[in-house]
């Protein structure tokens, strides 16, 4: 729709307010100013409501049923001007606007009536109003204030006239009852959104057909009210209706705050789930389904339930999600009139879902780097022990036995050839010699008395190595598993070389205590501190290392006052 | 190298997996004037053979197949729950006291514990064999000096003085006393004295028997 309607729309409104107070006002001697405010209101907010709806929802019929709401309340006025045709016009319009608000009704919220019944309905109602009227400007013998008379009266008589007015209420009640019942309906069959938005309408109905039950009965009876209150001041309320309208827009402002809220109050990670609960929770739509395509193509809701987008149902709308997700929205088709909303709801779901989805690629890759890290380091273990292996059974055997067979070539070499003896005697002193260097490589390349004795022998041994006094003062004898127990033999190993070079300690004080499910190796001293990472001490070493055993290494040293290292690991 | 007569000839059983090592220690064995029984590559093997030859004195490589940790000390444990007081020289390649103590724990006496090494000593290693055969209690000294000269705060052991170090150190190696007497060139007396001291500074009980001596002596050295 152009900008030229809503022009053409708000000219119209100001024309329709404009000509109504002139020719209610001006004419006349003495003016009802009560009414002339009230019934201008009246109509002055359905106009309103008409370009506000046409703003909010250009596609749909609601600002045209507005817009005719207003002009027939406002229309019959011409009737105030001096001629007959006027007169006549305005009296066969008259009450033309109480169908009008009752096609409001029915075709509420979308502007689209639901049936043909429906349409016949709207149809009848129109069709009685003027019919109705028609009979008046038929038989009504005119008014005594000298009004125009209506240029269709065929025969004056205040008897037909009086019998019309009488019988066309029976009719008048159940052609209202019809629509309320309609409306009634139309509120109990709808879910989520629908419901939201139908529920003020209800009420609203009701309170419009109870004041024309009193108008009504008001003109047959003496009813216990002032007439001034009754016809001046109650027909307020069909501001109601463009109130509908106001609530309806709340309603949804209301829903798209909350839905940027429930997004902020959803833990990060949550489950669509959740996602779609706290949706349907902010949107104020039950019915509110996330779907997701399956690597069959079809689609599955959080409840696991397959469903269709293509057709999602009657009174139900699709709205896909941007990102590779895939997935669509499935919510009550009155929702699609509020764009905005479902936009921003839409776009939320996105969010979450891919903030969801990044999160756990992000938790997936760190679980890989985390798994290679302490694979590599396995890798390297189990190589140095390999390597160490290697050593012994193979070039310390044979040193070994080199330095036998020399020893014993020495003995007879002796007898016979005193010199030869001592040439052999200074080979056999260089195998001696290379076998103990042999053997502090290999320890220093995995300590055998670690896969041998566990952590309890190897800490023992490193404490008898130590040139510091150390003093252990718990370690367990189980063992562990062999990666545990070697990143918890070079935190031990490390700290006390660190204490050996760095800490002019005059004592160090190590401890393995077995926590459930954790491992936590303390190394203590009583030494100069001040030791950090990154200074050359290789604590940034041993900090990858505890950390690639899944574990934290924590280091405090206050200068003067020692340096307590701890490792905690956990440990199954 | 003296030959003994063949009746005092002493029985032996190897388990070594390097099949040249094995080869040579029987040779210098046999030529030491062992009997050399049999030898075995495997701790199973070994203890077949302990049932079998009923050898005076088993000597074991530590490290073994199929895992090569412990299966050889293992085997050593298992001989001595069987035939207690059977003597055993277990040889190990790493200077670590860990293994030492869970062999010396029930009874010190007839066992040996000394380093791969030492089998190029020809004369100390034979007599070494002896010695556990004997009965006696034999540490590497290697092992033993590491122990003795391990950095200690506030410890008794540094308020000994350098000669009753060297009687620690012996008494430590299981070295009997005359063997020690001869060996620092004291009398008998004078050594039965730095004993007593060193007892006392240590706090130990008095422990007169050599063997019992040196489990409480490398107990409290390894401290």
């Amino acid at each position: 729709m152009s900008h030229r309607t809503g022009t053409a729309l708000a000219a119209g409104a100001v024309t329709a307010i404009a000509f109504k107070v002139v020719v209610t006002v001006v004419p006349r001697p003495a003016p009802d100013v009560v009414w002339v405010i009230t019934s201008s209101a009246i109509g002055l907010s359905f106009l309103a409501a008409g370009i506000a709806a046409w703003r909010r929802w250009p596609a749909t019929r609601l600002c045209w049923l507005f817009s005719i709401a207003g002009y027939l309340w406002l229309l019959p006025n011409v009737g105030y001007l001096p001629y007959a045709l006027t007169f006549t016009f305005a009296g066969l319009i008259v009450n033309a606007y109480t169908a009008a608000l009752a096609h409001l009704a029915l075709a509420w919220p979308t502007g689209r009536l639901r049936s043909p019944f429906e349409r016949w309905l709207v149809v009848v109602l129109y069709g009685w109003n003027i019919g109705l009227s028609l009979g008046t400007a038929f038989f009504a013998p005119g008014c005594r204030t000298g009004c125009p008379s209506s240029l269709l009266l065929i025969h004056p008589s205040a008897a037909i006239n009086d019998a019309i007015d009488a019988w066309s209420v029976p009719g008048s009640v159940l052609l209202t009852a019809t629509v309320l019942a309609v409306v009634v309906r139309h509120w109990q069959q709808a879910r989520g959104w629908s419901r939201h938005v139908l529920t003020p309408l209800v009420w609203i109905a009701t309170a419009v057909v109870a004041l024309s039950v009193v108008q009504t009965l008001n003109m047959n009876l003496t009813l216990p009210f002032s007439q001034f209150a009754i016809d001046d001041v109650a027909p307020l309320i069909l501001i109601l209706g463009p109130a509908m309208f106001v609530i309806s827009t709340v309603l949804a402002r209301t829903a798209r705050g909350a839905v940027g809220a429930a997004i902020v109050d959803l833990e990060p990670g949550s489950s669509p789930g959740r996602l779609r609960d706290a949706l349907a929770l902010a949107v104020g739509d039950s019915t509110l389904q996330l779907a997701f395509r399956q690597p069959d193509g079809g689609f599955v809701d959080t409840t696991g339930q397959r469903l269709n987008p293509a057709s999602p149902g009657r009174g139900r709308a699709t709205t896909p999600l941007a990102g590779p997700d895939e997935a669509v929205l499935i919510h009550d088709e009155t929702l699609a009139h509020e764009p905005q909303l479902v936009r921003l709801t839409a776009s939320a779901a996105s969010l979450a879902l891919e903030h969801s989805r990044l999160q756990a690629e992000v938790q997936a890759q760190l679980e890989q780097v985390r798994a290679s890290r302490a694979r590599i380091v396995e890798a390297g273990d189990s190589e140095r022990r390999r390597l160490e292996r290697d050593l012994h059974d193979g070039a310390q055997q044979r040193l070994v036995t080199l330095s036998l067979a020399l020893a014993m070539a020495r003995d007879l070499a002796a007898k016979a050839e005193p010199g030869l003896g001592a040439l052999i005697e200074s080979a056999s002193k260089e195998a001696r010699e290379a076998l103990t260097e042999l053997r502090e490589l290999a320890r220093g390349i995995h300590p055998a008395v670690l896969t041998q004795a566990g952590l309890a022998g190897a800490i023992q041994a490193l404490a008898e190595r130590s040139p510091v006094p150390t003093t252990i003062a718990e370690v367990p004898r189980q063992r562990f598993p062999a990666a545990i127990e070697a990143t918890a033999y070079f935190v031990v190993s490390e700290a006390l070389a660190n204490v050996a070079k760095h800490s002019q300690a005059s004592s160090a004080l190590v401890a393995v205590r077995t926590p459930p499910g954790r491992l936590v190796v303390t190394v203590s001293d009583d030494g100069a501190g001040g030791a950090a990472p990154g200074d050359g001490s290789g604590l940034r070493g041993l900090g990858d290392r505890v950390a690639a055993a899944g574990g934290v290494l924590c280091i405090s040293s206050p200068p003067g006052s020692g340096t307590r290292l701890e490792a905690d690991i956990p440990c199954p | 190298m003296s030959v003994a007569p063949a009746a005092a000839k002493l029985r032996v059983v190897i388990a070594e997996d390097a099949v040249l090592l094995r080869e040579g220690l029987t040779r210098l064995l046999r030529e030491s004037a062992f009997d050399v029984a049999g030898t075995a590559g495997n701790a199973a093997e070994l203890l077949r053979l302990v049932r079998s030859r009923h050898p005076d004195v088993v000597l074991a490589d530590i490290r073994m197949p199929p895992t090569q940790t412990s299966e050889g000390l293992e085997a050593a444990l298992e001989i001595r729950r069987r035939w207690p007081g059977l003597a055993v020289v277990v040889l190990s390649q790493h200077v670590e006291t860990e293994h030492l103590f869970e062999l010396l724990a029930d009874d010190p006496r007839g066992i040996g514990y000394v380093l791969k090494d030492r089998v190029a000593d020809v004369a100390q290693f034979t007599a070494t064999i002896r010695r556990v055969a004997a009965g006696e209690a034999v540490i590497d000294p290697e092992i033993v000096a590491r122990l003795v000269a391990r950095p200690r705060r506030d410890s008794p052991v540094a308020r000994l003085t350098e000669r009753e170090l060297a009687v620690l150190a012996l008494m430590a190696e299981g070295r009997s006393n005359q063997a020690i007497a001869a060996r620092l060139y004291m009398s008998a007396k004078t050594l039965e004295t730095h004993i007593g001291n060193i007892f006392a500074k240590l706090g130990l009980p008095p422990a007169p028997e050599a063997h019992r001596r040196v489990l409480a002596v490398l107990t409290y050295l390894r401290r």
